[in-house]
C-alpha cells in the first residue's frame, strides 16, 4: 500500500512531466492499436475473400503432382468420376466438413465473331457456390451493399449459362443473355468448342484477372474438357475455420489408407496475394511498432530518470531509515507501472473513440490491384492490444529500472549530500 | 549500570577527491553508552558528519572496526545493515528529509511501514509519538505546511517511532533560529530521558552545548577533547 501511495503522490507531485508522458504513452498505443485494428480488418476481410470470395474453401485435395506435373500430364493426375465418388464417401465421414465440391480449371479462347480472347475458367456445382460464397460479407458489408459485385450465382437447371469477369465486358462486347463459344483443349489434347450463355458479371477483386475470368457450371466444364465426372481437384469448407490444419493431417491418412496419395493444400498456401499482404503489413506494423516503442521508452525512461535523479536525497533518507535497495527499484518501477497502465487505459479509450468515428465515417479508397474502393474500417485486434500493452509495461519497468537500480547502489552518504 | 552501545576501534575514514586522498577521520577510538545525550563539536571540516555517518552504519570505516551492542557491523551486509538501522538507529537531518509527498503522520509511520508492521499498530504508535512531540493537531499536514520547528518535530518523531536505541542528528539545529534550536534541543533531551534513548548529534552553536551530558570536540579527523558533564 505504501508503495502505491508513494508512486501516486511522487507522479502528481509533477503533475507537468507525467501528463506529458502519459499522453506520450496514450497517444503511442492508440497509434499501435488503431493500425493493429486496421490491419485486423484487412486480414479478416482477405480471408474472407479468399476462402469464400475466390472460392477456395479451407481445404484443396488433389492427386499429388497435380499442381506440378499435372500441367504437362493431366491425364495421368485428375480425378475420375470414380475417384471423385470413393473420395467423396471418405470426406462425408468426417462432421468437420461442411461442403465437399469437385472443381475442374480449364483455359481457352473465347470469341465474339469479331475478336478473341483467352479466358481462365472454373468448373463448380451451381448448389456448391452458393454454400461457398455464405460469410462472404460482414452485416455491415451487407448493410452497405459492399462486395455485391463479387457474388456469383450460377443457375443449376441451366447447364450452359456461365458467369464472367467484369474486365469482359468492354473487351470482348458482352451482353446478358448472349451466346459466346468457348474453345478449349480437351484433356486428350482435342480441340473442344461449345456455346455458353451469359448470365452475369462479377468482379474477381484483382485488376489481373478481371479480363480474363469466367466461372462456369461444372458440368459445361467437364464437357468441354471431355472428362465425364471428373475433376482436378475437391474443395472443402469446413464448419471452423481453425480446425483447418488438424484436418488436412487427418484427411491425408484416411486418404492413403483407402489408397489414395493426396496433396492437401490450405487456403493460406493457396492464396499467394493474401499471404503477400499479410506478410507486407507485418512488416509495417513491426516498423511502427518499433518506431512508437522506441519514442514511448525514451519518454518513460527520461520521465523516470529525471524522477530519479531529482529524488536522491529523498531516496538517501529512504534508505537510511530501513528501505533496502531491492525497495528502491521497487518503488521506480512501481511508478513507471502505474504510469504506464495509466497511458495504456486512456490509449485503449483513444482506440475506442477514433475507431467509431471512423467506422461510422464510411471513408473507403481504392487499394492496390484493386478494380473497386474498399471500406476502410478499424477493428479491436485484442491479441495485438495486449501484446502491445505487455510491452510497454514490460518497457516501462525496464526504463524505471536501470536508473532506480543506479541509484539504489549509490552510497547513502552521496544520496543525502546530493543537491 | 551503563553499558557500551557503541565502539569504535582506531577507525580511520578516507575519501577520494579526484587524485586527493582526504583523510577526514584518523584512528578515532570512542564508547558511546547507552542513554547518553552526547554532543560532536568542532569547526567545519573538522569530520563531525563521518563520524556521525559511520555511527549510523550509512558509511563504513576505511579501516578500523565498529561495534553496535555485540555486533560487529563490518560483518553485516547492506540488507542486513539496512534490517539493523531501521530496527535500532533513527535519524534526524539538518534539512529534515521528510518525504514531501506524505503527511506528518505518514512520514512518522514510513519506518514502521518499511519494517513490514501493520498498518493499524502504524497508525496509533505514529499518533501517539506525534503528540508526544506537540504536533497533535498537525498530523494531516504536509511538510510544505509546516514550520522548519515542527518539520524537525516530525523528523524526531520519526525517528523515535521505531523506539531505537540511538538518534543520530547531524546539524538538527543548522536551519532553524536560535529559539526553535533551543527547543528542539530541550525535546531531544526530554526524549533522552523519558525513553532513555542515546541521543548523539552534531553542532556549531556552542550554546546548545550546555544542554548535554557529554561533550567531543573534533579536530582535523581527530578526538581533541571528550568531556563529561554531570
Amino acid at each position: 500500500m505504501k508503495m502505491f501511495t508513494l508512486a501516486i503522490r511522487s507522479l502528481n507531485r509533477n503533475r507537468r512531466r507525467s501528463i506529458v508522458t502519459l499522453l506520450t504513452i496514450a497517444i503511442g498505443f492508440s497509434a499501435i492499436a488503431l493500425f493493429a485494428g486496421y490491419i485486423h480488418n484487412i486480414y479478416e476481410g482477405l480471408t474472407r475473400q479468399s476462402i469464400h470470395g475466390e472460392l477456395l474453401g479451407h481445404l484443396t485435395l488433389s492427386k499429388r503432382g497435380m499442381s506440378v506435373e499435372g500441367k504437362l500430364n493431366p491425364e495421368k493426375y485428375l480425378l475420375t468420376a470414380s475417384d471423385v465418388i470413393n473420395l467423396n464417401s471418405m470426406l462425408k465421414a468426417n462432421s468437420q466438413i461442411k461442403l465437399i465440391t469437385p472443381r475442374l480449371s480449364l483455359s481457352g479462347i473465347l470469341t465474339n465473331g469479331r475478336a478473341s480472347t483467352i479466358f481462365i475458367a472454373d468448373g463448380i456445382d451451381p448448389e456448391a457456390i452458393n454454400i461457398l460464397q455464405e460469410g462472404f460479407q460482414t452485416e455491415l458489408e451487407k448493410q452497405i451493399g459492399f462486395g455485391n459485385d463479387y457474388l456469383k450465382q450460377l443457375d443449376a437447371q441451366h447447364p450452359d449459362k456461365a458467369l464472367f469477369s467484369k474486365g469482359l465486358i468492354p473487351l470482348m462486347q458482352l451482353k446478358l443473355g448472349m451466346q459466346i463459344p468457348l474453345l478449349v483443349n480437351t484433356v486428350y489434347g482435342q480441340a473442344n468448342a461449345l456455346d455458353a450463355t451469359v448470365n452475369g458479371f462479377f468482379n474477381t477483386g484483382n485488376a489481373g484477372t478481371n479480363d480474363k475470368f469466367a466461372i462456369l457450371p461444372l458440368k459445361l466444364a467437364q464437357t468441354l474438357y471431355d472428362l465425364e465426372g471428373g475433376a482436378d481437384r475437391l474443395t472443402l469448407l469446413l464448419h471452423n475455420e481453425a480446425d483447418t490444419e488438424m484436418m488436412r493431417t487427418n484427411l491425408l491418412k484416411q486418404a492413403l489408407a483407402i489408397g489414395y496419395d493426396l496433396e492437401i493444400k490450405t487456403w493460406k498456401e493457396l492464396s499467394d496475394f493474401y499471404n503477400q499482404v499479410y506478410a507486407m503489413f507485418n512488416i509495417i506494423f513491426g516498423f511502427i511498432f518499433s518506431i512508437v516503442l522506441t519514442v514511448v521508452v525514451m519518454s518513460v525512461a527520461n520521465s523516470m530518470a529525471m524522477s530519479v535523479v531529482e529524488r536522491t536525497r529523498e531516496i538517501g533518507t529512504l534508505r537510511a531509515i530501513g528501505l533496502k535497495r531491492s525497495g528502491v527499484i521497487k518503488l521506480f518501477v512501481t511508478e513507471s507501472l502505474l504510469l504506464t497502465s495509466i497511458g495504456c487505459v486512456f490509449g485503449l479509450i483513444i482506440t475506442l473513440i477514433i475507431r467509431w468515428c471512423v467506422n461510422m465515417a464510411r471513408i473507403s479508397y481504392i487499394p492496390p490491384n484493386s478494380p473497386d474502393a474498399v471500406p476502410l474500417l478499424v477493428d479491436l485486434d485484442i491479441e495485438r492490444i495486449t501484446l502491445t500493452a505487455i510491452m510497454l509495461l514490460l518497457v516501462g519497468t525496464l526504463a524505471a529500472y536501470l536508473p532506480a537500480r543506479k541509484a539504489a547502489h549509490q552510497p547513502i552518504i552521496d544520496s543525502l549530500g546530493h543537491v | 549500570m551503563r553499558f557500551p552501545l557503541i565502539q569504535l576501534h582506531n577507525v580511520t575514514r578516507r575519501f577520494l577527491l579526484g587524485e586527493t586522498i582526504i583523510e577526514a577521520l584518523c584512528k578515532v577510538s570512542l564508547t558511546i553508552y547507552g542513554g547518553e545525550f552526547l554532543a560532536v563539536w568542532g569547526p567545519s571540516g573538522s569530520g563531525k558528519s563521518t563520524l556521525m555517518n559511520l555511527i549510523g552504519l550509512i558509511d563504513s570505516p576505511t579501516t578500523g572496526e565498529i561495534y553496535f551492542e555485540t555486533q560487529n557491523t563490518r560483518q553485516l551486509n547492506d540488507n542486513e545493515l539496512t534490517k539493523f538501522r531501521g530496527n535500532k538507529i533513527g535519524f534526524v537531518f539538518q534539512n529534515f528529509n521528510l518525504i514531501p509527498v506524505l503527511s506528518a503522520l505518514e512520514n512518522v509511520m514510513l519506518p514502521l511501514q518499511l519494517r513490514g508492521v501493520n498498518t493499524y499498530t502504524t497508525k496509533i504508535n505514529a499518533t501517539r509519538i506525534l503528540e508526544e512531540v506537540g504536533l497533535k493537531n498537525f498530523i494531516t499536514a504536509r511538510p510544505d505546511k509546516l514550520s522548519g520547528g515542527q518539520r524537525q518535530r516530525v523528523a524526531i518523531a520519526r525517528a523515535l517511532v521505531i523506539a531505537p536505541k540511538l538518534v543520530i542528528a547531524d546539524e538538527p539545529t543548522a536551519n532553524l533560529d536560535s529559539n526553535t534550536s533551543k527547543v528542539i534541543i530541550e525535546l531531544m533531551r526530554e526524549m533522552n530521558r523519558i525513553k532513555n534513548v542515546t541521543f548523539i548529534f552534531t553542532t556549531h552553536d556552542p550554546r546548545l552545548l550546555e544542554h548535554v551530558d557529554r561533550r567531543i570536540l573534533l579536530n582535523d579527523g581527530q578526538i581533541e577533547t571528550d568531556e563529561i558533564l554531570q
